[in-house]
């Protein structure tokens, strides 16, 4: 060893230390590496041109199946519950919005298990300094699901258009919200799921009887019974990420004076999903060698 | 006398697994009824490695080297003792401390899959908040001993392993951590990428006085670059100390090869064979003697030896390094039997005491 090699290295270390930027800096830098993330991976999707046209017109299609669907329910039945048509439509078309965020980043949550416990992926997730999370949650993105959010939008707009329904800015600002606490209830209820790999280390996937249960929640709650319409007001939220928003600007009373709780439920719902993913990851053993 | 970059304390890692029973109605019986038993995974290891050493960390397949590692950088947490490494506790300060550490693992990629190289270094650049002038720097620096250049721009997928590992290892220093840990960094490779990773490591030890924690089963790794060894098996650590010191107590045979001048002279060889010498044949001319040194003295042998043949060529060679570590694993040679309690040399410590 050289005599000069004693003084200390270029990067000190201690002094870096980035809890002292305080939570703030730490979330500005996760945003900002969010950006990051999402451009990259947009990169690489979109230079595989024929691979992302067929995905996204595959998506189109899969949105167009499920909406005709209900433009066939109601010629046979004019109204539903007392929902016509054009309500329906409209709460079928809000719900794509947080739907179709969720789905943009859902397609780790459903292989989580798979990839990153048995596989040993996480690995590499907890070598960075960053969120596990957000590694897990960012590091895909179904881009082409951006699609829903568009088409859902302007399903929404024709239906307010039949439903003479007019929007004021407090309206934009309120569904808004939603639309994005809906998305968050999706993500959070998902995530949940997926710490269970933490514990249970075989390639089970419990995930699809609930993604058959956001479908339920497409529908006016109304329809269900009462046990149903309490599981996914309060048990498995889904129903404020479509019906309750709704409701409330089809200013249907009954339902509509729920709708406001619609944040909190998401932040609970997050925040459950956060301390369980939390607890779950100091339980990873990691795959031999 | 500063403070070690790694200290360990008894840290131990237990799993619970259970006894697969095999067959549909093995399989069965597993869904209900499950045998659980423990495995000591590591069991009660104390190191402690200061800044600047190169450390080599050995062991056969299963030893617990890689489940070590893995405490140490933060992914598992122990189920019992305690590590602090560059003052943090790894698994509950792992985002801080990961900054400090760069880890490779040489059967996995740390980079994206899917992206060229380039783009995942930038990614890494702003993940650990690197200026552009020092990420420039560095760059420079590794394409010089690595040799990144040339594929810069292709996809990891697309990457042989040798340039695969030279990227893992150029991106596991991109923020200049003062401490690496290499999990059988040579894996795989060919002589020309082994040579290149290892000069890379000496150079970066030298330059950046970065301390260095690898695993490896090739031992031309250790001999070329650790000064020191640590040897562990079934979760124990067997050895601690100097590569050299580690020679001189377990080091028993030595070797002399030689070539004789002509074919004739071979039959006056059959005397040296016996008294715990053993003649072997390596071709035409060349044969080896093998003996204890604690038995045999080189010099008389080869006094010997020069006074009843000709010779064209002598060398006199160590046991290799393999064949001492092979005797510890099998349990043939015994660190702990017989020198228990011995006297710590200069720094080293025994593990099992």
């Amino acid at each position: 060893m050289s005599a000069r090699t004693i003084e200390p290295a270029p990067t000190p270390f201690r002094e870096r230390n980035p809890a002292r930027g305080g939570i703030f800096r730490e979330i500005y830098r996760h945003l900002a590496l969010l950006s990051a993330y999402f451009s990259q991976y947009a990169k690489v999707r979109v230079s595989y041109r024929g691979d992302f046209f067929i995905s996204l017109a595959t998506s189109i299609a899969a949105s167009a199946f499920s909406l005709g669907f209900v433009v066939v329910l109601f010629q046979k039945a004019p109204q539903l519950k007392g929902w016509r048509f054009e309500e329906v439509l409209f709460l079928y078309g809000f719900s794509m919005i947080p739907y179709g965020l969720f789905n943009v980043l859902s397609l780790n949550l459903y292989d989580f298990g798979n990839t990153y416990i048995m596989e040993g992926k996480f690995d590499r997730v907890l070598l960075r300094p960053i969120s596990s999370l957000f590694q897990v949650l960012f590091e895909v993105f179904r881009i082409e699901s951006l699609q829903e959010i568009v088409t859902g939008s302007l399903i929404v707009w024709y239906a307010s258009r039949h439903l003479q329904i007019h929007w004021s800015a407090l309206d934009v600002t309120m569904m808004f919200t939603w639309a994005l606490s809906g998305g968050v209830i999706y993500v959070s209820v998902f995530l949940l799921l997926s710490t269970f790999s933490f514990w249970f280390e075989d390639r089970i996937g419990i995930h699809p009887p609930f993604w058959n249960l956001i479908a339920f929640g497409r529908y006016p709650l109304s329809i269900y019974s009462g046990f149903i319409q309490f599981l996914l007001s309060w048990i498995i939220p889904f129903g404020f990420a479509s019906f309750y928003p709704t409701a409330w600007m089809l200013r249907r009373a009954e339902f509509a004076r729920y709708t406001p709780l619609a944040p909190l439920v998401a932040a609970a719902c997050l925040t459950i999903a956060i301390l369980a993913w939390n607890f779950g990851s100091r339980r990873y053993t990691s795959t031999g060698s | 006398m500063p403070e070690p970059l790694i200290q360990v304390r008894e840290l131990s890692k237990y799993f619970r697994t259970f006894h697969r029973r095999e067959g549909i109605w093995g399989g069965l019986q597993n869904l209900f009824v499950r045998e659980y038993k423990t495995v000591k995974a590591v069991d009660r290891v104390n190191l402690s490695i200061d800044r600047g050493e190169m450390v080599g960390y050995i062991g056969p397949n299963g030893a617990g080297k890689s489940t070590s590692i893995k405490m140490l950088t933060g992914i598992l947490v122990p189920t019992s003792g305690e590590a602090i490494v560059n003052g943090f506790i790894p698994y509950r300060q792992r985002r801080q401390y990961v900054r400090t550490i760069g880890v490779v693992f040489g059967q996995r990629t740390q980079l994206w899959w899917d992206i060229a190289v380039v783009e995942s270094f930038k990614l890494l650049r702003r993940i650990y908040e690197v200026s552009q002038k020092d990420f420039d720097a560095r760059m420079e620096m590794f394409n010089q001993i690595l040799g990144i250049r040339d594929y810069l721009h292709t996809p990891v997928r697309k990457l042989s392993l040798g340039e695969r590992m030279r990227c893992d290892l150029a991106a596991a220093l991109l923020h200049n951590p003062p401490l690496l840990f290499l999990d059988e960094p040579t894996i795989g490779l060919d002589v020309v990428a082994k040579h290149h990773i290892r000069e890379f490591l000496r150079a970066i030890n030298l330059e950046f006085h970065t301390t260095v924690l690898l695993t490896t089963h090739d031992l031309d790794d250790i001999e070329e670059l650790c000064r020191r060894i640590i040897i562990i098996d079934h979760g124990t650590a067997l050895f601690d100390g100097d590569l050299q010191v580690l020679k001189e107590r377990l080091l028993r045979t030595k070797q002399i090869k030689f070539v004789l001048k002509d074919r004739a002279q071979a039959a006056g060889l059959t005397r040296f064979a016996g008294n715990g010498v053993s003649l072997e044949p390596v071709d035409e001319m060349t044969f080896r003697l093998r003996f204890d040194r604690t038995q045999v003295s080189a010099s008389d042998l080869i006094r010997q030896l020069l006074a009843s043949v000709e010779l064209r060529d002598i060398v006199i060679e160590d046991e290799p390094i393999e064949e001492i570590i092979k005797r510890i694993y099998s349990g043939e040679a015994s660190l702990s039997d017989g020198d228990a309690g011995a006297p710590a040399i200069g720094e080293s410590e025994f593990g099992r005491r």
